[in-house]
């Protein structure tokens, strides 16, 4: 990186932390640090959810996934506008009218304490390793590309945003969030203009025309093959509307490091407006991020690319006796190259000029395009004999080694800045509500005896400053299990599947409580730890290649036993009274 | 009766869901012409 480029990161970076302090000043009681006293406006509230939802990896890994597989990534959130409807109708009201610091605190007045610290529990599970990962996931891509330590990268990573997330509270979160998702959005749109740009004689359309004719522009898929549905396959229309519903119903209603930020609104009126306006948004924002994608897959048509995104792998392996085959493939790529510029141009000209003959120019197009596709297998099987531990999946550095290698002094410094704070955004929203669930849900529930958290008491200002420590602790945990993270594959998929195993039991207790009045908290217990137990039996079933099941399945799966379940035991509990699932008193 | 004073835009919470199912059947139906246009 430039001197420039060194500047404007750290200009960035340190404005977002004073900015955050300077912000959150004010807030010295607990509900201004884990709420903002409630006293967001909606489109601060919009920011919020939308900065959380968003990490690293949607920027880096999105552009990447469109750059291999294609856009119909974003049909994954079809069923965000449907799950922001109902969590708007059922969930906003009653977290409201209630004023619960967190999701799981109404779980004890509709049900019972064991069924309320269970859910909580799980919450802290899941999102305390998979926070630690959002760390690592962003640490180790800028640590391959520009050469830092990782056990550094890690520190500020995840350390720098502790300054102001355990000082300021969600306060500090909400109004960093709003200024990150301007830079970010800034710094994406900029890219863009300069991807196009930088494809010698081809404008917009006809940049989307060559991704087009690769396949790379497949928003839309069924999912149905040859033999019918395809469980297995994980984006499309039918697993992005159910399936997508079920995820995001259990992330904005059951989560908290969500469910904390609309809480934070001064009225229902806010926090849905807010909600709503995610609905309408991100489904376009996810297009257009993939849509970045789609157009790299230009870029590199027309201009050389390398073989293998990931720079700091190549030249580790290129000392080994490896290293002739793998100069050897990557001279047969720089050949293949140029003929996709040449038939990528023909191919235009053909669409303009002659259009029964474009088929003819498309077809040899997409065999070169399959020729390179298997080069790049070839070399990644090059690499890992050479090095079996060494990380194949180039995935989310396709994005970060065009801006790296293409972009001009200054933009590269801000790109970098925007996986910082498109990192802290994320990260920060959760550390503040591991720490409220901490101390709402365990230390003040089962120490000081609160089974609700609501006025100000003697203690409020020891409940603040120990909440601050929850924080920190929350900071250090994560940071360690990033530095333990090593050799887990690709993150992105890790940290989907993990929190699939536990959101569809969250959800389905919520949606007990929500829809079905009659049943108390006994059998949602049970029927909680049953679909536990059924969902890691499945997810184990396919791990070991016993059956296919896409991990998006899994939060139906979970959600719906604990549905079905809680209602059979709630029937047989009635009729055979005196049994174990006696209400608790 | 409260709500309804409470709601932006509109008359009532009711079009805003609406509004949002209207918004995803569009997008779904402009996807699917983007794809088989650009394919």
């Amino acid at each position: 990186m430039s001197a420039t480029d060194w500047i404007v990161l750290i200009a960035t970076l340190a404005i977002i932390v004073v900015y955050g302090l300077y912000k959150s000043r004010t807030t010295k009681n607990l509900e201004g640090y884990f709420l903002s006293n409630r006293s967001m406006p909606w489109y601060l509230v919009l920011l919020s959810i939308m900065g959380t939802q968003a990490s690293a990896i949607t920027f880096l890994s999105a552009p990447g996934q469109a750059f291999t597989d294609g856009m119909r990534f974003v049909q994954n959130y079809f069923g965000l506008p449907l799950a922001m409807i109902v969590i708007s109708i059922s969930f906003v009201p009653i977290f409201k009218k209630l004023k619960v610091f967190t999701a799981y605190e109404y779980l004890e007045q509709r049900f019972d304490v064991k069924t309320r610290t269970f859910t909580s529990f799980l919450f802290l599970l899941s999102r305390g390793f998979s926070t630690g990962i959002s760390v690592y996931a962003p640490s180790i891509i800028l640590s391959s590309l520009l050469g830092w330590d990782i056990f550094w990268t890690n520190i500020v990573m995840g350390g720098i945003l502790i300054i102001y997330t355990v000082s300021g509270g969600a306060k500090a979160v909400a109004y960093t969030q709003q200024l990150q998702m301007v830079i970010i959005f800034s710094a994406m749109f900029i890219t863009g203009y300069y991807i196009v740009q930088l494809i010698p004689g081809v404008n917009f359309t006809d940049a989307l025309k060559v991704s087009g004719a690769s396949g790379k522009l497949n928003v839309i898929t069924t999912g149905f093959g040859e033999n019918g549905f395809e469980w297995k396959d994980r984006y499309n229309i039918i697993s992005g509307l159910v399936g997508g519903l079920f995820l995001q119903l259990s992330y904005f209603g059951a989560d908290q490091s969500q469910v904390g930020r609309y809480l934070t609104a001064k009225n229902t009126t806010e926090s849905r407006l807010g909600l709503l306006m995610n609905g309408l948004v991100k489904i376009p924002m996810q297009f257009f991020i993939l849509l970045l994608g789609a157009l790299l897959f230009s870029y590199y048509q027309f201009n050389s690319g390398p073989v293998f995104f990931n720079k700091g792998v190549d030249e580790k392996v290129y000392q080994t006796r490896y290293g002739d085959s793998l100069r050897a493939i990557e001279k047969e790529f720089v050949v293949l190259n140029a003929t996709q510029g040449r038939l990528s141009a023909s191919y235009l000209e053909a669409r303009k000029t002659n259009p029964v003959n474009s088929a003819a120019t498309k077809d040899s197009l997409v065999k070169v395009n399959m020729q390179t596709d298997r080069l790049r297998d070839d070399y990644k099987s090059m690499l890992k004999k050479a090095d079996p531990s060494v990380d194949t999946n180039d995935t989310n550095y396709i994005f970060l080694r065009f801006v790296i290698d293409t972009l001009p002094a200054g933009l590269v410094g801000l790109l970098i800045a925007v996986i910082f704070l498109a990192s802290w955004g994320s990260i920060a929203a959760a550390l503040n509500s591991l720490a409220s669930c901490t101390m709402v849900d365990f230390y003040a529930r089962f120490r000081l005896k609160h089974s609700h958290y609501g006025a100000e008491d003697a203690i409020e200002e020891k409940k603040y400053n120990l909440s601050k420590w929850f924080t920190l602790g929350w900071g250090i945990f994560c940071i360690v299990v990033a530095e333990f993270s090593t050799n887990m594959g690709s993150l992105i998929q890790a940290v989907n599947e993990y929190g699939s195993l536990f959101y569809g039991a969250i959800l389905g207790v919520f949606l007990v409580a929500f829809y079905m009045k009659r049943i108390n908290g006994t059998p949602v217990f049970y029927s909680a730890i049953i679909s536990e137990v059924l969902v890691i039996t499945l997810y184990i079933l396919d791990k070991s290649g016993v059956i296919g099941f896409g991990f998006l399945w899994l939060n139906i799966v979970g959600a719906m036993t604990v549905v079905v379940f809680s209602w059979l035991l709630h029937k047989i509990n009635r009729t055979m009274p005196g049994t174990v699932l006696q209400q608790d008193t | 009766m409260l709500q309804k004073k409470n709601v932006p835009l509109f008359k009532k919470w009711w079009y805003w869901y609406v509004l949002l199912i209207a918004v995803l059947i569009l997008l779904i139906v402009f996807f699917d012409w983007f794809t088989k246009y650009f394919s």
